[in-house]
């Protein structure tokens, strides 16, 4: 419903040759209470889903991160592996066993050489 | 139906559905209020992951040709594990024949004749790619726990210096027992919520992550191909002689650092649990006190020259034996030619108890007896100024060993006069050993040191993890004038020709008493053998001190064979340091 009234300003209560002009004033219009209800119930609705759906896909980072360490866990335990035989081959045992040693002659010290 | 009859229903109704309201309300009261800890604890269990995060424990190097060497490392295992309950006999017998064989711990007929039993690990130490080949075959109800080993490649090597990380991944003895905190790192906290399959989820707000700190790798400064050479020639030396165990320490007397440790019989800390006779763990060079009997007349002669009171010429009556206290004290030799006056560079090059005794005479400023101030300043030489019967500070499990009481106890001179030649005491190889690098390093004690520093990112940190006392305890006159009487003492062996041209040697050796039934056994049927000596270019101070001990279960093992062990190191490291002669 809108509801009218006369109303006169200021200035044309100042300006006496503008008598009997009408102005028209608009009243604001506001929701009703189902309205109300129903847009509450829309927005926190829309913020749900977008809670559920970053929680979502925050869980999916979850399962690529674990995929990943998992992986840098396996890489590590080769790299363990690696780091172990290496460390075996090169053991002074493992040289001195070894083909190329068995097959070469004992140093001896000839002389210095004055610096 | 009449109306009355329906409402009679109705109301029925009603109170049942009253009554359940109630019911369910109580209920609820209860797990939510009564109960609610217990419930929320619950929750919890079926979606948070709790656990400590194991660091990785630090590894161990060596040094070889100025760079570091892994000799300690870390390996990630597996346990086979299965539920008798659920697995089946003839799946984890096929998994074991196909894949584990090697690695079974258990007998399986055992295991399932067992009745309830919900756990039992089948197989141990199990390689990545067999437990990879096992995951692959997709055996239903047999898990594959993960293990952390610690794997030794260099077998046997310096194993009394290392020493072992047991299954409960706690270091024991050597540097894994001793360094342990520093290498096993700080544990980590992961609490988190988790799903169905046990991922970590970010959700929640009361996840916790602490991260795990690793282990530091620690550097020795051990020499790997040194430490293998030495071991090598003190094994060959206790094979020729009826010892069964020997102590060799290297280090270089001008700083401390210790530049190998080897301890017979060793043992493969990879198969720790083998050893039959759990001595071999010990260290003997820091962790056992004893008598290294002549080898103190260094320190006797040391205090004696340092005070001013005597020289390498300075001479005194030898009569072969001393009274003191009613004991009667003996020279080891007895030669006829060395009764009468004798200076104390003959007495130190024969090893004369009589000499070291009139140095302790002469510290109380009596040439004829032994009194309360010469054994005063014997004490304060001995423990004092050269730390003998104190913990070096080394970072490795140490003996105190004990210097008696100037002025406490019965028998004191007596007691005093053997402590000139090593006796009544209890020290320490790397308390000796550092002692003896004062005595001819210019007279400066340094704190020895077993740690270089630390392995980052493929690179050296040094940093010591000693502190350095750095104390001038004698003079360099003192020192200089030791050196020259304990290069005399090898002057045989240079005329021999096992000493090189153009290399200053000296050394000093000591033949110990063992005692029995609380008295020194006389018979000799049990001898320790030791040796000390030092090796550098001729005309410039010693590079490396050398000491050696050998000894045997009811073994007569004298010095002479704790020298030859020391002849054939001082020339192996001449060769292996390359240490050049120096101008005569």
């Amino acid at each position: 419903m809108i509801s009218q009234t006369t109303y006169v300003t200021r200035r044309e209560q100042q300006m006496t040759f503008a008598r009997n002009r009408n102005t028209v004033r608009y009243t604001k219009r506001s929701l009703g209470s189902i309205s109300q209800i129903v847009i509450v119930s829309m927005l926190t609705l829309i913020f749900g889903l977008i809670y559920v759906a970053e929680g979502t896909k925050a869980t999916g980072f979850d399962y690529e991160l674990s995929a990943v360490e998992s992986e840098i866990t396996e890489m590590n335990a080769k790299k363990e592996d690696l780091a172990v035989e290496r460390a075996r081959l090169t053991s002074v045992a493992a040289a001195k066993n070894s083909t190329v040693a068995a097959a070469m002659e004992t140093a001896t010290v000839s002389c210095y050489v004055a610096e | 139906m009449s109306q009355s009859k329906i409402l009679s229903r109705i109301n029925i109704l009603k109170y049942i559905v009253l009554a359940a309201l109630e019911i369910i309300i109580v209920r609820l009261f209860f797990i939510q209020i009564i109960e609610h800890a217990d419930w929320v604890a619950k929750a919890d269990e079926q979606h948070t992951i709790l656990e400590t995060i194991t660091p990785k424990r630090g590894e161990i190097y060596m040094m070889d040709k100025g760079e570091p060497v892994p000799i300690v490392l870390n390996q990630t295992m597996y346990q086979v594990v299965i539920d008798p309950t659920v697995t089946r006999k003839e799946d984890i017998e096929k998994v074991v024949n196909d894949y584990v064989k090697d690695y079974t711990v258990v007998n399986l007929d055992e295991v399932y004749s067992q009745e309830n039993l919900r756990y039992a690990i089948v197989a141990k130490d199990v390689p990545r790619e067999k437990a990879e080949e096992i995951a692959d075959s997709g055996t239903p109800a047999i898990w594959l726990k993960k293990t952390n080993r610690r794997v030794y490649p260099e077998g046997e090597l310096a194993s009394g210096l290392l020493g072992f990380m047991n299954n409960d991944g706690v270091g024991q003895y050597g540097v894994e027992g001793s360094l342990n905190d520093m290498l096993a790192g700080k544990e980590g906290l992961l609490k988190t919520t988790a799903d169905i399959n046990k991922v970590a989820l970010s959700i929640g707000n009361d996840n916790v992550r602490v991260q795990a700190e690793d282990g530091k790798n620690v550097v020795l400064s051990i020499d790997r191909g040194l430490e293998r050479g030495i071991e090598e020639i003190a094994a060959a030396t206790i094979n020729e002689t009826t010892a069964d165990h020997a102590s060799v320490l290297v280090m270089n007397p001008n700083n401390g650092e210790v530049l190998a440790m080897a301890n017979l019989p060793s043992y493969d800390p990879n198969n720790y649990t083998e050893v039959t006779d759990a001595s071999v763990y010990v260290n003997q060079i820091t962790d056992v006190p004893y008598e290294p009997a002549s080898i103190c007349k260094n320190f006797a002669f040391s205090a004696a020259i340092n005070e001013g009171l005597m020289t390498g010429d300075t001479t005194y009556f030898n009569q072969g034996y001393e009274i003191v206290d009613g004991w009667k004290i003996e020279n080891a030799e007895q030669r006829s030619i060395l009764y009468g006056t004798l200076t104390m560079r003959d007495a130190l090059y024969w090893s004369l108890n009589t000499g070291s005794i009139y140095a302790l005479k002469l510290l109380g400023g009596d040439p004829n007896s032994i009194n309360q101030t010469g054994r005063e300043k014997l004490y304060d030489y001995y423990h004092n100024k050269l730390r003998l019967g104190q913990i070096t500070g080394i970072e490795l499990i140490e003996a105190e060993g004990y210097i008696p009481d100037p002025n406490e106890g019965w028998g004191r001179d007596s007691t005093y006069a053997n402590m000139t030649f090593g006796q009544n005491l209890g020290i320490t190889m790397i308390q000796t050993a550092t002692a003896f690098s004062a005595v001819i390093n210019g007279g400066v004690y340094h704190t020895p040191y077993v740690v270089k520093g630390f392995y980052e990112n493929g690179e050296l940190i040094e940093e010591k993890q000693v502190e350095d006392v750095n104390d001038q305890v004698l003079s360099e006159e003192t020192s200089t004038m030791m050196r020259e009487m304990l290069i005399n003492n090898r002057s045989y062996r240079k005329r021999a020709g096992v000493d090189r041209d153009g290399y200053a040697i000296g050394g000093k050796s000591g033949t110990a008493q063992v005692v029995r039934d609380g008295a020194y056994d006389d018979t000799m049927s049990e001898l320790v053998g030791s040796y000390i000596g030092f090796v550098g270019p001729e005309g410039e101070l010693p590079k490396y001190v050398i000491m050696v001990k050998m000894w045997g279960e009811g073994q007569s093992i004298d010095s002479g064979q704790a020298m030859t062990m020391f002849d054939s190191l001082s020339n192996y490291l001449i060769d292996y340091l390359k240490i050049k002669p120096g101008a005569a």
